[in-house]
């Protein structure tokens, strides 16, 4: 199997930042060794598959307990602290029970939709917030760096469907409690690249450059801890409550409190790492969305009219009046199309399989790469155009098969988040037109994607959110 | 210190007060507690279009299923339980079939139906369409077992598993290795 030699590799990533380009590296090699090719990593061996069908092939195959890669140092982490794995970082058995609880509580799209009203009252303050930053600039219509505001926006969502409460983030004043967590969770991305470096070197080596380590575990704990804060409040909440003898009402946390099917430990580690996973994720999409639609004053127009014909000027949307803006859902599947927040994913396989050819024994580390697939002409007509009229059904039995832009993964370990996501997103992407007409300002740059962990901004996206006219 | 041993105890009153709450001989207010929690969330794959009869425990419907192999599985079924839950329940050896337990993030449950029996289906959704795009040998007629549920009108339906089809590459490869 061709592939870069280990020297060039090590070159690329250490020497050339290659971990920001992580997602170009994966189409520059496809280019030059084909659509599956190896490379080492170290002592990682790496396969790497950029091929639509292979990719269906190897998650249709999936047993069980698909495992993603190696977690070692999530796990070393919660060792050392007595924590409990959660979703992301656990495996095999325990990875499928946890699973098994969740994914009834959060994943059946109708299940999610009874949350539309909390979101909404989220969005209402979104928008709120837009106003006030936006007069506050000297045109009264700009807004910088919009994924600062789509980061607090995706949180405040998240906390009210993991923790049932809000957590104040699009106030003018953000409690303190909230910024530490945003301290930590800032943290956590800025080393993640560290922690990459960090990865490839021996244990021993950690008393001599303690750094990184120490960083890793001082961010966990900062997860972990605001967590615990809220699963506890809940908690207390949940007994005073009966102790007077009330009805107990709530949703996924009261819950969980209630059936006691996870551990407590296991509760504060589960919410720790699926709100670490659903907040960038969001915020990323939301801000390439806005910035697509910024950039594309036509296609917006023709959303903005499907969304005021089929349902209003101004009426706020539910879960159930998705299925009348189809346009709202291409664009989000355009936009993840485009920009992958996980430009690559990992599998290692379960057995022996044999792929484009070659046999991969079992137990070998594979990388999807979505982003590659995602861009491949011979899948996608004019790739590098944003065109979400490609993802419409023209009738009932049209189908858009394609393997080749599975943003949220796809099968039992796929995301457990994505219909919560799909619900923030469209919801928002509506009263945002519903509102405002996106545009571009002097101040909007031509923004790239860089890899940072996620597929993420490599610039501030800064657009004008101009009041819609009446007419209009 | 103080921090650490208030959620200690509270942990201690929780799991004990939780575990006698739970119990069966439960008294009334953790009885509406139950059930206010049942009423918030679908715990079960049950189909949200059966109006009617949910619950209903006759089990005076039959569905049969062809599977990979040819062979033909007849299995009872009660009005307004989907095609997954009548395959769990029978312990119907259909291999890798439901593997997301009716939470729509796969396609293994993927069923073909003939055309009459497919018209008389309730409506697809768009999450089931999308996952539908992922499945293979898809055909006109193919719906999502998880998704659809017995009512009178398809009462004795067949419905076939998809065939998995064989893999060109490996063909090619087990021929290399044979040369």
């Amino acid at each position: 199997m061709p592939g870069p030699s280990t020297l060039t590799n090590l070159v690329e990533f250490f020497w050339r930042d290659g971990f920001s380009r992580i997602h170009e590296l994966q189409q520059k090699h496809i280019h030059e060794y084909g659509r599956i090719f190896k490379s080492r990593f170290g002592f990682q061996f790496v396969v790497s598959i950029a091929d639509r069908d292979m990719v269906a092939q190897v998650l249709r195959a999936e047993k069980d307990t698909p495992q993603r890669a190696s977690m070692e140092s999530w796990q070393e982490y919660r060792d050392l602290r007595g924590r409990s794995t959660g979703l992301i970082s656990a495996e095999g058995k325990k990875w499928l029970t946890m699973r098994s609880i969740l994914r009834q509580r959060i994943l059946k799209p109708r299940d999610v939709a009874v949350y539309s009203g909390e979101i909404n009252e989220v969005v209402a303050d979104l928008i709120k917030r837009i106003q006030t930053l936006r007069s506050q600039e000297v045109d009264g219509e700009t807004v910088t760096n919009v994924n600062d505001l789509y980061f607090k926006y995706s949180m405040e969502a998240v906390a009210t469907i993991l923790y049932e409460c809000r957590l104040g983030c699009l106030n003018n004043d953000v409690p303190q409690q909230t910024l530490d967590y945003i301290a930590a969770l800032e943290l956590m991305f800025s080393m993640f690249k560290t922690t990459m470096y960090a990865g490839a070197i021996p244990k021993w080596l950690r008393q001599f450059i303690p750094k990184p380590w120490e960083e890793f575990c001082r961010s966990w704990d900062g997860l972990f801890r605001f967590s615990q804060i809220h699963v506890d409040n809940q908690l207390r909440e949940i007994e005073s409550q009966m102790e007077k003898g009330k009805e107990v009402k709530g949703g996924l946390l009261t819950s969980l409190l209630i059936s006691k099917e996870l551990s407590l430990e296991e509760l504060y580690a589960n919410m720790t790492e699926m709100l670490l996973a659903g907040v960038d994720t969001t915020s990323f999409t939301l801000s390439w969305a806005t910035y697509l639609l910024a950039k594309n004053p036509q296609i917006q127009q023709t959303v903005y009219n499907q969304i005021v014909e089929n349902l209003g000027k101004d009426v706020v949307p539910t879960a159930e009046d998705i299925p009348r803006v189809p346009l709202v859902r291409a664009v989000l599947k355009e936009t993840l199309r485009l920009f992958p927040v996980l430009p690559g994913n990992g599998r290692v396989t379960q057995e022996d399989m044999v792929l484009g050819g070659y046999l991969i024994p079992k137990g070998t580390q594979l990388a999807l790469c979505h982003y590659s697939t995602s861009y491949d002409k011979e899948y996608f007509s004019a790739a590098e155009d944003f065109q979400p009229s490609r993802w419409l059904r023209h009738g009932y039995l049209d189908r858009v098969e394609n393997f080749g832009s599975i943003p949220f993964g796809y099968g039992i370990r796929s995301c457990i988040g994505r219909r919560v996501a799909e619900l923030e997103i469209h919801l928002v992407l509506i009263q945002l037109l519903q509102k405002f007409e996106i545009r571009t300002s002097p101040k909007t740059q031509s923004v790239l994607p860089k890899t940072h962990g996620l597929l993420c901004p490599a610039g501030a996206i800064n657009v004008r959110y101009t009041d819609r006219r009446e007419g209009q | 210190m103080n921090m650490a041993r208030s959620v200690s105890i509270l942990r201690r009153t929780f799991m004990s007060r939780l575990h006698g709450a739970m119990c069966p001989k439960s008294n009334a207010a953790t009885q509406v507690l139950t059930r206010s929690y049942m009423r918030s969330f679908t715990t079960s794959a049950k189909c949200q279009d059966a109006k009617s009869n949910i619950g209903s425990s006759e089990e005076n419907l039959t569905v049969n299923f062809i599977n990979r192999n040819g062979e033909t599985l007849k299995a009872t079924a009660k009005e307004g339980e989907s095609l997954l839950e009548v395959v769990i329940r029978h312990h119907l050896n259909i291999d890798g079939f439901g593997a997301c337990e009716g939470t729509l993030a796969c396609s293994t449950c993927h069923l073909i139906f003939d055309q009459k029996a497919y018209d008389k289906l309730s409506s697809v959704t768009d999450e089931e369409m999308d996952m539908l795009d992922l499945a293979f040998g898809l055909s006109d007629t193919s719906r999502l077992g998880c998704q659809i549920c017995m009512t009178k009108a398809i009462d004795g339906i067949t419905v076939r598993v998809p065939t998995e089809v064989s893999d060109v590459r490996r063909d090619q490869v087990e021929k290399q290795n044979k040369q």
